[in-house]
């Protein structure tokens, strides 16, 4: 036994190492961005290569005079992100809980079907999709974003959303039925707070997906409303190329939202899984 | 509880209406598009037959994209599954500052594709150079930049996808890793098994499901390939690094060739149905087996 405690002891540094050397790789990059991003930046004439620069938080407000409408930009695309989230968690939780509460032929694979929509690629549908948009008035409109995003994301959240509520025992739902209680109020006073979790986990991962989409707001806008990465990729499109430093800022600004929310519900983010069979 | 005809009807239109307009409905039409010469701005359309397909599949720059595009998915995917597995493995048990680490190992994953070729641009480019920094410190000079090399654009691209796809695979593969039963573990390690026997016996069996459909995630994300080409290489040198979704943009958006585009994309997605299809095929398999 004392040899497997030491065996035990000795495999935990050596994960605590992995961890830390794997940790500085995938990391290495963004601090290199952080770091210019502040000011510090790289001097490779020197020998061996230094750093100069002081640290500075002129490259934050620099983001404003080269874009603009860059903080307005930040604004379209936090609550654009946050609507389609939502609608898109409200119409998978309803078509989910539809799906783990009926019994019928195919359903295994009308779940799987989900999943393979989800992994098709933006591409693969946006350029139709673009045209039908322009021809209903919903080309360059808040609400057209909204729409696509959250069908885009759709599919992913009914598969993840399915597999989480059929882990739920029915039982509670029909104690509720014999109170008299409808659909709605049963969803609403049985199942969802049951499921709060899983419901919190897969509308963050959501919000990320929709936050980082390029292709569905670029092809549906030209101009009058704009997410944050199409204003990125205007930026190197346009030959208007910003300097590192803003550039560094930008991203910064980009991704610290969603670092926050991932720190904040780390915990509940191990509720978003695609393993659709987990307790059996 | 027992669902009524109207209860299923409440629960199931707003997806329904959501997914057939704004994804089934215009991807027909799509379809349909794509056998004449309809684009947006014409004044008249003909039927087209095969027509645009026969282009596309004609077009060198097509074919190059649909070479780079196999090769991207060899390679990054199961590289993004190796290391993600391997990380979400070392988090698998209980360890100081498990969260914290989770979260570190998510980062790379939450910046935007777009942004990500915006900073390996400057990582990789010019003065604020990674690699004229890190060559610095062994004595060279400037190294030149990989994406300017026509032989190490592509695998350049590949590694930043996987730089960022890796920690998506862990995210994912770590909730079934963690729900694999203690004893399980427990068993192997007081057999003596080595971890290279604990992850084909105990691990890859249990995981089987999941891992279908993280590789299908991956597949269909690989072959979709677009935000950050564009911004790192924009598919050159050359024809190095243009995928089939590159390809199709430029078709419709940028040199406003409709037809092609469309006919494009829609192959595209055609190569990922049949991804689907097979993992329709297994994924039963497991689930009966």
């Amino acid at each position: 036994m004392n040899s497997l405690h030491a065996r035990r002891r000795r495999d935990a540094a050596i994960r605590i190492l992995l961890l830390t050397a794997a940790v500085a790789g995938f990391l290495g990059p963004l601090a290199w961005t952080a770091l210019a991003s502040f000011g510090l930046l790289p001097d490779n004439s020197t020998r061996p290569p230094s750093w100069t620069g002081s640290i500075t938080l002129d490259h934050f407000r620099e983001i404003g005079i080269a874009e603009p409408t860059f903080w307005q930009e930040l604004a379209t695309s936090t609550i654009a992100s946050a609507c389609a989230a939502v609608l898109t968690i409200v119409c998978s939780f309803l078509a989910a809980y539809g799906l783990a509460r009926s019994r019928f032929r195919g359903e295994g694979l009308m779940t799987q079907s989900f999943l393979v929509l989800a992994s098709l690629p933006a591409m693969a549908y946006v350029i139709p999709l673009s045209d039908v948009m322009r021809r209903v008035r919903l080309g360059d409109t808040f609400a057209g974003i909204v729409l696509t995003e959250a069908a885009v994301t759709a599919p992913l959240a009914v598969y993840v959303l399915h597999g989480a509520l059929r882990q739920l025992s029915p039982e509670w739902e029909e104690a509720a039925v014999l109170d008299g209680a409808g659909l709605f109020r049963v969803l609403g006073q049985v199942v969802l707070p049951l499921a709060v979790p899983s419901v919190v986990a897969t509308a963050i991962v959501m919000f990320v997906l929709d936050w980082n989409l390029l292709l569905v707001p670029l092809v549906l806008t030209s101009g009058d409303i704009k997410t944050v990465p199409v204003a990125m990729m205007d930026f190197f499109t346009f030959e208007r190329e910003l300097d590192w430093p803003t550039a560094a800022a930008a991203l910064v600004v980009s991704l610290v939202p969603l670092a926050i929310l991932a720190g904040v519900f780390h915990r509940v983010l191990e509720r978003f899984s695609l393993d659709i069979r987990r307790t059996t | 509880m027992r669902l009524t005809r109207r209860d299923r009807l409440v629960l199931f239109a707003p997806l329904a209406v959501l997914l057939s307009g704004w994804l089934g409905l215009p991807a027909l039409l799509g379809l349909l598009a794509t056998f004449t010469t309809y684009s947006p701005f014409a004044t008249s359309v003909h039927f087209a037959g095969l027509n645009n397909y026969v282009a596309v599949v004609q077009d060198l720059q097509f074919g190059a994209g649909v070479r780079n595009i196999i090769v991207f998915t060899l390679v990054a995917v199961p590289l993004e599954l190796a290391l993600g597995f391997a990380l979400a493995y070392l988090l698998r048990r209980p360890i100081r500052g498990r969260g914290l680490w989770r979260v570190l190992l998510l980062l790379p994953w939450l910046v935007s594709p777009i942004a990500n070729g915006v900073m390996w641009h400057f990582l990789l480019v010019g003065a604020t150079s990674i690699l004229d920094f890190g060559a610095g410190w062994v004595g060279q000079s400037t190294v030149a930049s990989p994406i300017g090399d026509v032989r190490l654009a592509l695998p350049t691209i590949i590694a930043v996808e996987i730089w960022r796809e890796a920690p998506f695979v862990t995210f994912l593969l770590l909730p079934g890793l963690a729900s694999v039963p203690n004893e399980l573990w427990e068993h192997a390690t007081i057999d003596g098994a080595s971890w290279i026997r604990k992850v084909l016996d105990v691990a890859l069996p249990a995981l089987r499901p999941l891992l279908l459909a993280v590789i299908l995630l991956l597949v269909g994300l690989s072959l979709g390939s677009f935000d950050s080409v564009l911004i790192l290489t924009g598919g050159g040198p050359g024809n190095a690094t243009v995928t089939p979704a590159l390809y199709s943009y430029n078709q419709a958006f940028v040199i406003n060739n409709w037809p092609i585009g469309a006919a494009s994309g829609w192959l595209i997605a055609a190569a990922v149905l049949g991804v689907g299809l097979v993992y329709l095929r297994l994924a039963r398999r497991s689930a009966t087996g």
